[in-house]
């Protein structure tokens, strides 16, 4: 690994960095480069929101219509 | 907050606010021992309470309706069946959740003729300079990802962005993004090598967030 990482270096280990699976020296290389560099803070911010985003759609609620509902219903009823 | 979603031809209704799935105590165990005893009210009320949750968890799979239907079918079917092997102490709704995940990833993958096709990583990735430098400047977005819970429209635009992805890509990054499965797990799920899980997170995260740039960034 170079002393110094560019941008092209950094956006090739996002994954790796958001999942904590570097080694600690290469995470804290891309920590000094985020700091320094404000477009690839500005692009590992919005991949790190997206996550974040999806996250929020966890557990939604769908609504079903009632006709699915009874082809429910009959469904199991005929199965138990 | 709700948003409207046309899915196929049935009109869903994504409620953006999240629900607490967990469930009282006394009513999980009535509603399991109702189960076991195969009552017909409390199989109504069990479809009734569960079966547009496990139908949201169902569509961030298939994204088909029909499909969907089918397998909701096949999950409750197989809830019921399996509820002597619940462990009465825990939660039920993670227990369900998971069977309708693995009902819905065992579906799909007895269907991969139907493949999407591949993404490449230089459709979504940013471009850089020959000495490896981030080419252009890159918005910074006014938005706290918090708030997908109470903008309808951006939930909208991040549903549509991620229901965009070929299945390939859907699947690994809602388990791991939405459920939070570990990659380890997910590449176990799919019968796939980690770093293949990894990657193909990653180009799914790259397309959503291409997609969300464009609405946020007003260029779309």
């Amino acid at each position: 690994m170079r002393h110094f990482l560019n941008c092209k270096d950094c956006f090739g280990l996002l994954m790796d960095y958001l999942e904590n699976s570097l080694d600690s020296e290469t995470q804290k290389k891309l920590d000094q480069h985020f700091a320094a560099c404000p477009p690839c803070l500005n692009f590992l911010e919005s991949y790190r929101d997206c996550s974040k985003m999806a996250q929020q759609l966890r557990d939604q609620q769908v609504e079903i219509p009632k006709e699915l509902e009874n082809r429910l219903k009959t469904f199991l009823q005929e199965q138990m | 907050m709700q948003g409207h979603f046309p899915v196929g031809k049935v009109f869903c209704i994504l409620v953006v606010r999240r629900r607490e799935m967990k469930t009282k105590e006394l009513e999980q165990q009535r509603i399991i021992q109702g189960l076991k005893d195969a009552d017909s009210e409390v199989i109504d009320e069990f479809i009734q309470q569960f079966s547009r949750p496990l139908f949201g968890v169902i569509l961030n799979y298939t994204k088909n309706p029909p499909d969907a239907e089918e397998i909701l079918q096949d999950t409750l079917l197989r809830v019921i069946r399996k509820i002597d092997t619940f462990r009465q102490e825990s939660d039920i709704w993670p227990w369900m959740k998971r069977i309708a995940i693995n009902n819905s990833i065992m579906w799909l993958r007895k269907r991969r003729a139907s493949r999407g096709r591949e993404i490449q990583l230089e459709e979504f990735a940013p471009t850089f300079s020959e000495d490896g430098h981030l080419h252009g400047s890159l918005f910074r977005w006014s938005v706290d990802p918090e708030d997908v819970i109470l903008n309808a429209e951006l939930a909208s635009q991040l549903y549509e962005a991620i229901q965009s992805l070929p299945f390939e890509y859907r699947v690994p990054l809602v388990l791991r993004d939405t459920e939070g499965y570990p990659i380890k797990q997910i590449a176990s799920l799919l019968g796939l090598k980690e770093s293949t899980a990894k990657t193909r997170i990653h180009r799914g995260r790259l397309a959503v967030r291409r997609k969300l740039a464009d609405y946020l960034e007003g260029r779309g």
